[in-house]
C-alpha cells in the first residue's frame, strides 16, 4: 500500500499533490464499495475511533460517523458544545481520558484555529481535523475537489470562485489551499468587510461583483453565510447580503456558459442560493455530500495503515 | 564589598576610559580606583579578560505578578532573573492583582525588594484600579516611590482621561508610560494581521490599532506640552510618528521590546503559545522599521517585556493562551544578535543605561572614580544555550531554552552586592 507523508490529516497545509492523488484514487475505489449493495468493507475491524466534536456538526459528523462504520470500526462519539475548558478540564486531559480507553484515531473539531495541531504534539495517535475555528477543514475540501474532478475530469486549469464570508471560513482556506495545490485558478468574491486584507498572499484575486465573478469562473462555490462566527456586524442585512451576493436562477441562466454550482452545506435557502438553484441540475451539492463519505473513508484507511506499518 | 574587577574593557561613552582596558577597584557601592595592575590587599580579584563594563542595565517593563499570581512569579524570582540577565534596576508595570494602585501596593513592592542587588521602580496606575475612569493618586504613589504611570495592558481607551493623566503627571513632574493599543480596532485578535494570520485563518490585529494610539497620545503630549512614553513599540508607522514628533520637539520618548526585534509573526505558524505576545509580533518589514529607529534614536531604550505565565495558560489552545514570555535572561542576547550588525556595542548598551534612566529620571552614571558601582559585567563574543537549569524565572514561558545564544551577561555590581 502506498503512504500518505502526513502521519495526521491535520489541514491541506502539509499535504502534497501526491497525497491527493492517492487519497482520490482511494476514494475512487471506496465510492464504487458504498454503491454496493453490501456497502461495508473490514479494513478497519477492530479499529476504535473517537469523534470528539467541540463545536456543533450534523453532516459532518454524520459523514465521519459512516465512513468509518462502512470501514467496520468500532466509534464512539464525544460532543461537547460548549469548550472543555469551560468546564474546568483542558483539551489535553479529555482527549487523553478518550484515548485511556484504547482509542486509535480521532477526529476532532474544535472552535479554535490551530487546536488539532497543538493536540498532535500532545497525543500519540493519529488525528483528523474536521474543522479547527476559522483555520482548516481538510476532508471538506478535499471533498469539495473530488466533486471537481469528477464532474469535470480535472481540477487543473478550472477556475473556482468561492462566494462568501472568507474571512470567518475553515472551508474558504482550506479549498483555496488544496485547489491552488492541483493546479486551479481561484477567485474570491464577497462582501468587502468579509474578505481577508491579506488574502491575495494565498494566491487568489479577488472579485466584489458576484456577476463578473460567475462569468469568469467553470465552478462556484457558495459558503453559507456564519453568522455564528461574527462576533460584530460585518453587513448590515441578510437582506443586503442576498442582494448583492445571493445566486439565482435568473442570475444563473443569464451567464454566457453553464457553471457548476457547489455548496458545502448545511444550505440556507433564499440567502446565497435560491431554491431553484440548488435543486438545479448545475448544483452538485447532494454529490458532495455523498463524495464525503467515499474522501472520509479514504483518509480513515490511509492513516490507520500508516499506523500499523 | 571589595572587588578588583581585572583587565576588563570599559564600555561607556562618558567616562575618559571608555574602549580601554583597565582595572577597577570597587569598595562597597562605590568605584574607588581605575589604573592599571591595581592591587588592594583582601579584595576579590575578578579576571575580566576580553569582558566588558558597563554602567548599570535598566530594564523598562517587566512583570513580576506579584502580589496576585506569585506561582508565576514574586518580587524575588523576578529580581534573581533580573540579577542574572544583568539588570540592576528595573520598572515594574502594574499588571498585577490587585495592580499597583495606591501607595499600599507600591511600599508593598519597594519593601519586598530591600536589600536586593536589583533596584525595583515601581509604575504606578494611571487610572483608579486600572479600571481607565478616573485618574490613580499618583502623587501619593509617587511620594511612596512609583517613578511613573501606566494602565499597562489595560491601554486607556479613552482620550480625556489619558489627556487629564498626562497633565497631571506633568503637574508632578512624573511620566505617562502608553502602550498603545485601540482595543476597538485591535478586537480580541490574537496576532498580527497579515500574511500569516491569513494563512492560519486567524483574525488580525492589525498594526493600525497601535498607530492610532501612538497618534492620540502624540497629539495629548503636544496639547498638554506634556511627557509621554510609549512601551514595547512594534509597528514600522508608529516609528515613523514619534520620529515626527521627536523632529517637532516634543517630549515623546520609546522604548520596544527584544521579543519584537527578533521575533517576527511567521513564528506563530506552528501556533507555539510561547510567541503569543501583547502587541503581537510583526512583520519582518517593522523589524527593519524598528532597528532603523533605534538606530537613529526614534527609539530611544530597549526592554525585555519579562512577562511570566505558568504551564496551564501556555500549554493550551492557541485562543485560550494567555500573553507573553520571560525574557530578563536572554534580552542582551536577543538584542546583540539582533542589533550587532547595524550598531555598535556602545550604541546597543545605551539603549540598556542612559537612554532608561534618562527616560526614568534617574541620576546619570558614569564610570569613573568616586561615582556609584552600579555596573554590569558581560562578554559580547560569548556564545551559550539558556538551560531549564539557569533559569530564575519560576515560569519557564521562553522559546529560548537550549538556543545557541551569543554575549552572555557576567555579573552585576551593585547596592553593595556583587551578583
Amino acid at each position: 500500500m502506498q503512504n500518505l507523508s502526513v502521519r495526521h490529516l491535520l489541514g491541506i497545509k502539509g499535504l502534497t499533490q501526491h497525497d491527493i492523488k492517492l487519497i482520490f484514487e482511494t476514494a475512487d475505489n471506496f465510492k464504487t464499495v458504498i454503491n454496493r449493495p453490501i456497502k461495508k468493507v473490514p479494513s478497519l475491524r477492530d479499529t476504535t475511533i473517537a469523534n470528539i466534536f467541540f463545536e456543533n456538526s450534523t453532516r459532518t459528523k454524520l459523514s465521519f460517523e459512516l465512513a468509518q462504520k462502512r470501514l467496520s470500526a468500532d466509534v464512539v462519539n464525544f460532543s461537547a458544545a460548549s469548550s472543555s475548558v469551560s468546564k474546568g478540564e483542558t483539551l489535553i486531559d479529555t482527549v487523553n481520558n478518550i484515548l485511556a480507553m484504547k482509542v486509535d484515531m480521532v477526529v476532532m473539531r474544535h472552535p479554535n484555529p490551530g487546536a488539532a495541531l497543538f493536540l498532535a504534539k500532545h497525543i500519540h495517535v493519529p488525528i483528523i481535523n474536521a474543522g479547527d475555528g476559522a483555520h482548516e477543514h481538510p476532508t471538506q475540501a478535499l471533498l469539495d475537489a473530488f466533486s471537481i474532478r469528477e464532474k469535470l475530469g480535472d481540477v487543473k486549469g478550472k477556475k473556482v470562485v468561492i462566494v462568501g464570508d472568507i474571512m470567518h471560513s475553515r472551508v474558504a482556506l482550506s479549498n483555496i489551499l488544496c485547489l491552488k495545490l492541483l493546479g486551479a485558478e481561484v477567485k474570491v468574491c464577497g462582501p468587502t468587510t468579509l474578505i481577508p486584507k491579506y488574502i491575495e498572499s494565498l494566491g487568489v484575486t479577488v472579485e466584489h461583483d458576484l456577476r463578473k465573478a460567475l462569468a469568469w469562473c467553470d465552478v462556484a462555490n457558495m459558503l453559507r453565510i456564519q453568522l455564528e462566527r461574527q462576533d460584530i456586524k460585518y453587513f448590515p442585512s441578510l437582506r443586503e447580503y442576498t442582494m448583492m451576493h445571493g445566486l439565482t436562477k435568473s442570475l444563473l441562466d443569464s451567464l454566457p456558459k453553464e457553471i457548476v454550482v457547489m455548496h458545502p452545506g448545511p444550505i440556507n435557502r433564499g440567502v446565497e442560493i435560491s431554491s431553484d438553484v440548488a435543486d438545479a441540475k448545475q448544483s452538485i451539492i447532494l454529490d458532495q455530500v455523498e463524495n464525503g463519505v467515499a474522501i472520509r473513508m479514504a483518509v480513515l484507511y490511509l492513516l490507520a495503515g500508516q499506523q500499523g506499518a | 564589598m571589595k572587588v578588583i574587577l581585572q583587565s576588563v574593557t570599559v564600555i561607556d561613552p562618558t567616562s575618559a576610559h571608555h574602549l580601554k582596558v583597565v582595572d577597577i577597584f570597587i569598595q562597597d557601592n562605590l568605584i574607588k580606583e581605575i589604573g592599571k595592575k591595581l592591587s588592594v590587599a583582601g579584595a576579590k580579584t575578578l579576571d575580566c579578560k576580553g569582558q566588558y563594563v558597563s554602567i548599570g542595565w535598566i530594564d523598562l517593563h517587566v512583570n513580576f505578578c506579584d502580589p496576585g499570581f506569585e506561582t508565576k512569579e514574586d518580587i524575588l524570582s523576578g529580581l534573581n532573573a533580573a540579577a542574572k540577565g544583568g539588570f540592576v534596576g528595573v520598572a515594574l508595570m502594574p499588571n498585577t492583582q490587585p495592580a499597583l494602585k495606591s501607595k499600599s501596593e507600591i511600599e508593598y513592592i519597594k519593601n519586598k525588594s530591600i536589600n536586593h542587588a536589583v533596584n525595583i521602580y515601581p509604575i504606578g496606575c494611571l487610572s483608579a484600579n486600572r479600571e481607565g475612569k478616573d485618574l490613580a493618586e499618583m502623587y501619593d504613589m509617587k511620594l511612596a516611590g512609583a517613578k511613573a504611570f501606566s494602565d499597562g495592558n489595560a491601554a486607556v481607551q479613552d482620550a480625556g482621561l489619558m489627556s487629564r493623566a498626562m497633565l497631571y503627571a506633568k503637574g508632578i513632574d512624573s511620566l505617562i508610560i502608553s502602550k498603545p493599543e485601540d482595543k476597538n480596532i485591535a478586537q480580541n485578535a490574537q496576532m498580527n494581521e497579515g500574511q500569516t494570520s491569513t494563512l492560519l485563518g486567524m483574525k488580525g490585529n492589525p498594526s493600525l490599532a497601535e498607530e492610532l494610539m501612538v497618534s492620540r497620545d502624540i497629539f495629548l503630549a503636544e496639547y498638554q506640552d506634556a511627557k509621554v512614553h510609549f512601551t514595547c513599540i512594534t509597528a514600522a508607522k508608529s516609528v515613523e510618528l514619534i520620529k515626527a514628533a521627536k523632529k517637532k520637539g516634543l517630549k515623546v520618548t520609546a522604548d520596544v521590546s527584544v521579543n519584537h526585534l527578533y521575533f517576527d509573526d511567521t513564528m506563530l505558524e506552528s501556533f507555539d503559545t510561547n510567541f503569543k505576545l501583547s502587541p503581537p509580533l510583526r512583520t519582518k518589514e517593522d523589524i527593519k522599521a524598528l532597528k532603523q529607529g533605534l538606530k537613529e534614536g526614534s527609539i530611544d531604550a530597549i526592554c525585555s517585556q519579562h512577562t511570566p505565565e505558568d504551564i496551564e495558560h501556555k500549554q493550551v489552545e492557541f485562543e485560550y493562551a494567555k500573553e507573553g514570555m520571560i525574557g530578563l535572561q536572554t534580552a542582551f542576547s536577543l538584542a546583540l544578535m539582533t542589533l550587532e550588525k547595524q550598531m555598535d556595542l556602545s550604541d546597543i548598551i545605551a539603549k540598556f543605561t542612559i537612554a532608561p534612566r534618562a527616560i526614568l529620571g534617574l541620576p546619570a552614571q558614569s564610570i569613573a572614580v568616586n561615582q556609584m558601582a552600579s555596573l554590569t559585567l558581560f562578554d559580547p563574543a560569548a556564545t551559550w544555550k539558556f538551560q531549564p537549569s539557569d533559569n530564575a524565572s519560576k515560569s519557564k514561558n521562553t522559546a529560548l531554552f537550549n538556543q545557541a545564544l551569543k554575549g552572555k551577561v557576567i555579573s552585576i555590581i551593585n547596592n553593595h552586592q556583587l551578583k
